[in-house]
């Protein structure tokens, strides 16, 4: 090394060989033969599907899963000069707090990051910086800078927990940023974001870059931004498969596996698995009759009559606050719309204009003000949201509040033996788990299973109850390529055997390509 | 090769001084108890008590305080991170179970689930800490603070000693700490407050007396009737919960890794 | 002029000690009505008054019951029914003892609804070891709404999922079970992650901290504040003293 005569700008400032990382009581490693060198002022994309490591590699890389306390690792991390070798017995352990000097991180859950003590936006950036004894005045400019950049200026002194998704995962960006870190990592920043808020987050890492910081983003899509990487490194079961220039590695060589998907949120093409047809686009014959799901005429405002489905309140009465009376606008204005059989219906519309309170009312989770809801011709007015379920399936943005058994099968299993005759139930359970390409992962804990698998696995309870009405609320978030295909056909293959599918979207490319129908909701009202 | 990225060894001065501290919090309750017990003031029901009430109050008290002292700063960020949300699911799971299911306090399933993650002290500080911090909103559970600390602290060895290896062995666990428990909150019960919060274990109170015992022999015999019980469906409760989490998320805490809490997590093979 | 988290927590309690040492009825009826004139006056007497009910009603209604109708030591029976006997040492005893509670519950409520608590936090913050208590405080405030919001969408979920809450032991054990499991869960990694995010900020930084929020301390209330512990010290010992010499 000594003999390297060019500037010590091109050293790398973190590098890692990683043997193996384990984590405790898993049989096999996550992570394998990871080799990185990451030096100032460059930009590195880390791309692999859902549950190829990108998020353990990204935590080790920042000291957010020390060895030994998460794992086992055998290699080494090598930070700013210093090398710490794990694996050959008594182990250092990583003091968190200064790696972190060095190293910010922003996890793919920006809310998780707020330290839950800071009560304005402007002490939620500075908490680090009181730990590290800073002086109040230079916090206060901090703070004000930081908050300039990512445009959070007119949020300083706003409560931390009351932002948007969006602004809360620039305050976490913040929070990483803001003692000026040598190294920035990020889990999938671009996920959820808008066009315009994707290029303001490019704009900002690349003024980071170019003052010398070294950014890695990991991420299963390749969004615009990444395509000015100065490296790509592909992530395929916890290995690196290939690494290079965005040139050399782009469409086409095949090196890229099929798990990550293209920019712009188009899902990959329909991969044919369940053998639906590709005419299915024209409707289905047979739609003359009642259709599946009318809504007729419906009209709903939060903090009006009867917003709780059923009355119960025993949750929100402790601090004796009412935390959901205030909005009282009208959110739905007279929202007609038929369903029929097999057809597939996308709604669409900007943030924030009740895609999903809409959804919530086709099984009764929230009750209409003024119209009536129908399932195959039925009002379903007096039923409780679990009754209206057994022929309304409706999958949630968050799979993981509907998942609660030990494993795979049995959250397909559960309830279906009320409906169906117990050896009918374990075959339709683990032909749901097959029809979204989980079969292999029937013993595997739901809370373990990645972001798709997850949604997946919520997918395949609905499914196995063949509903006559198929609700989805963004199924397209956190999805990643392999993911969307499976997603893909196995809507197309419920609403082929009758099923009426409406989904909610903020992805217009999907939306018009799974879809026979795209209707637009804004302002209260449906378009289209 | 700069020290500062890794940490440094902790310094056995510091915990032989919490481990003082922590002796001397068990040693004030203890020492309350039994003068309250041995010398059952008479001022009980006879003059305003307050003097019995004072000593209950501070020697509890200040035994709880000393725990928290000695604990909290020597416990990892992991388990100060639970704590806030064991003192949440106190209340949020014990107003849920409670109004649904069976008319008990269970306001300590975040306190038991935490010790069981995390051993004995943390469940101990939690407990303590739950009582204090609820005090905010309701200041009649402060003075109970030392006997959650103990429910805590006993949860987190029956986990240590494998009682929730086996699922029928919870909820016996619970049943004793509960008859621990409950003696020993009964002197507050009877000199803070001359009777009990809720009107159901008053009427239990009432009977007692009506048979002519003295206030803190019937407070003892009521909470001997609802805490055993109470404290064996926490336990039940908190090995529902403790058996769903994934491996991954139960063996991220080095107590359940240590001293197999839970059966079927085989401890790592290099830790 | 606006007080120092410390001095109002110091009032508070002083107050709370002082009613508890002198257990005198007078005493502590005049310490309620200044509690709630007090806080009627501050303006938060409407959220006060239900907090301090709700703990207070019941602990009254039970000490009434048990004292007034079952009190084995009393001597002026007023009225008996069977077992029953209503005595008036009872009632006085129940009387008693109820006000010197809700003297007490009053004033440390006044402190809890009034007191700014990023004030709080801040000024237990820079004083060292009360960092972590100061952390489980605050963040036990945030999460608490936080939590219930999530218990709600989790209920959503469930019955989407076709959770229907119906009577009988069995169904509610289950329907708790399809709730708790997911919120616990999702509770323990999200506390995992913060865990690192705080520590990766410093959060077990052994070294000194400043503070981003300036909470002034004046050196009146800093007397105040002794003056008031000294009184409540006074008080314990006073009463202390007089029960050795009864006796």
């Amino acid at each position: 090394m000594s003999a390297a005569p060019h500037s010590t700008e091109s050293l790398p400032v973190l590098s890692a060989g990683i043997r193996s990382f384990t984590y405790h009581g898993d049989g096999l490693p996550v992570l394998e033969g990871i080799d990185l060198d990451l030096a100032p002022g460059t930009l590195t994309a880390v791309l692999g599907a859902s549950g190829s490591g990108k998020s353990t590699l990204g935590r080790l890389l920042s000291g957010w899963l020390p060895p030994g306390t998460g794992g086992t690792l055998r290699g080494f991390l090598e930070l700013a000069g210093t090398r710490l070798e794990f694996g050959a017995g008594g182990d250092p352990r990583i003091n968190p707090a200064e790696w972190g000097r060095h190293v910010g991180f922003v996890p793919q859950d920006p809310a998780a990051v707020l330290s839950t003590v800071r009560a304005t936006v402007a002490e939620e950036l500075a908490f680090g910086l009181e730990n590290a004894a800073v002086e109040p005045q230079a916090m206060k400019a901090a703070a004000e800078h930081t908050a300039a950049l990512l445009g959070l200026t007119e949020f300083l002194e706003r409560d931390p927990g009351s932002l948007s998704g969006g602004q809360m995962r620039r305050l976490a960006i913040g929070c990483a940023i803001i003692a000026g870190p040598r190294v920035l990592i990020m889990d999938e920043p671009f996920a959820s974001l808008d066009t315009a808020g994707t290029a303001g987050l490019a704009r900002l890492l690349q003024g980071l870059v170019r003052l010398g910081t070294a950014v890695v983003v990991l991420s299963q899509v390749v969004d615009a931004p990444l395509l000015a990487a100065g490296t790509w490194v592909v992530l395929e079961n916890g290995s690196v498969t290939g690494s290079g220039t965005p040139a050399g590695l782009q469409a086409g060589s095949g090196l890229l596996p099929p798990g990550i998907r293209a920019s712009g949120g188009a899902p990959a093409p329909a991969v044919d698995h369940a053998g639906a047809a590709h005419a299915d686009r024209l409707l289905p014959r047979g739609g003359a009759g009642v259709p599946a799901l009318e809504l007729r005429g419906v009209c709903f405002g939060y903090g009006t009559r009867g917003n709780a489905a059923n009355g119960r309140t025993t949750w929100r009465r402790i601090r004796g606050g009412s935390t959901a009376a205030h909005a009282s606008a009208q959110v739905l204005q007279g929202i007609s719309l038929r369903v029929r059989r097999g057809e597939i219906v996308a709604v669409t519309g900007p943030n924030g204009a009740g895609k999903s309170t809409l959804l919530r009312h086709v099984n009764g989770l929230l009750r209409p003000t003024a119209g009536r809801v129908l399932v195959n011709g039925r009002d379903i007015a007096g039923e409780p949201a679990g009754e209206a379920a057994r022929s309304v399936g409706l999958l949630f943005q968050q799979p993981r509040d509907q998942l609660f058994e030990r494993t795979a099968l049995r959250e397909v299993r559960f309830g279906l033996d009320r409906l169906f005759h117990p050896d009918e139930a374990a075959g339709r359970a683990l032909e749901a788990l097959s029809a979204v390409g989980l079969a292999g992962a029937s013993d595997a804990h739901p809370a373990e299973l990645p972001a798709s698998g997850q949604r997946l696995l919520a997918l395949a309870t609905v499914l196995a109850r063949k509903p006559a009405v198929l609700a989805l609320d963004e199924p397209t978030v956190a999805m990643d390529g392999g993911g969307l295909a499976l997603l893909d056909a196995a809507v197309r293959s419920a609403a082929g055997e009758g099923a009426a599918v409406v989904l909610v979207t903020h992805d217009l490319d999907y939306a018009r390509a799974v879809a026979h129908r795209v209707v637009t909701l804004d302002g209260g009202r449906l378009d289209g | 090769m700069s020290p500062s990225l890794t940490m440094p060894a902790p310094a056995p001065a510091a915990a032989r001084k919490r481990r003082l501290l922590e002796i001397l919090g068990a040693v004030a309750i203890a020492a309350t108890y039994i003068y309250l017990v041995l010398n059952q003031p008479a001022d009980i029901t006879g003059g305003p008590g307050s003097a019995s009430a004072l000593i209950a109050l501070s020697g509890f008290l200040a035994g709880a305080i000393l725990l928290i002292v000695a604990v909290l700063p020597a416990l990892p960020a992991s388990s100060v991170v639970l704590i806030p949300v064991a003192l949440v699911l106190n209340i949020v799971l014990g107003q849920f179970v409670g109004s649904t299911l069976v008319p008990f306090y269970l306001d300590a399933i975040g306190t038991v689930l935490i010790a069981v993650l995390a051993g004995p002290a943390a469940g101990a500080a939690t407990g303590a800490l739950s009582s204090i911090v609820w005090s905010f909103f309701n200041p009649t559970v402060l003075p109970f603070a030392a006997g959650a600390a103990l429910i805590g602290c006993l949860a987190g060895l029956a986990a240590r000693h494998g009682m929730f290896r086996r699922f029928y062995l919870a909820p016996v666990a619970g049943f004793v700490t509960g008859i621990i428990g409950g003696v020993v909150s009964a002197p507050v019960a009877a000199f803070v407050f001359g009777g009990t919060s809720g009107v159901a274990t008053g009427a239990i109170v009432s009977a007692f007396r009506s048979m002519g015992d003295t206030l803190l022999a019937a407070i003892t015999k009521q909470a001997l009737i609802s805490d055993p019980m109470d404290k064996a469906i926490v336990f039940t409760v908190v090995a529902v919960l403790a058996y769903a989490l994934p491996r991954r998320a139960r063996l991220q805490f080095p107590f359940v890794r240590r001293h197999r809490v839970l059966a079927g997590t085989t401890p790592g093979q290099d830790s | 002029m606006r007080l120092h988290p410390l001095t109002s927590l110091a009032a508070a309690g002083s107050t709370a000690v002082i009613t508890t040492a002198a257990a005198s009825l007078p005493l502590s009826l005049a310490v309620m009505g200044a509690a709630v004139a007090l806080s009627a006056r501050s303006g938060t007497a409407r959220r006060l008054l239900p907090a301090a009910a709700a703990v207070l009603l019941p602990l009254g209604l039970s000490l009434l019951v048990m004292h007034g109708l079952f009190f084995p030591e009393g001597r002026t029976v007023l009225a008996q029914w069977g077992m029953a006997r209503v005595t008036a040492e009872g009632l006085a005893f129940a009387l008693e003892r109820a006000a010197q509670l809700g003297a007490v519950v009053l004033a440390l409520l006044v402190f809890s609804f009034s007191v700014s608590v990023p004030d709080l936090v801040a000024v237990l913050s820079s004083r060292g070891l009360h960092g972590r208590f100061a952390f489980v405080l605050a963040s036990t405030l945030t999460l608490l709404p936080a939590i219930t919001s999530r218990v709600e969408r989790i209920r959503q979920a469930q019955e989407s999922r076709g959770l229907v809450v119906r009577r009988g032991l069995l169904h509610r054990a289950a329907a708790f079970r399809l709730q708790a499991v997911p919120l616990v869960l999702s509770l323990i990694e999200d506390a995992g992650t913060r865990t690192a995010a705080l520590e990766a900020r410093g959060f077990s930084n052994p070294g000194p901290r400043t503070s981003y929020r300036a909470v002034p301390d004046p050196r009146g209330q800093r007397v105040l504040r002794a003056a008031l512990l000294a009184a409540a010290a006074a008080a314990v010992a006073a009463r202390l003293l007089l029960t050795q010499a009864g006796s």
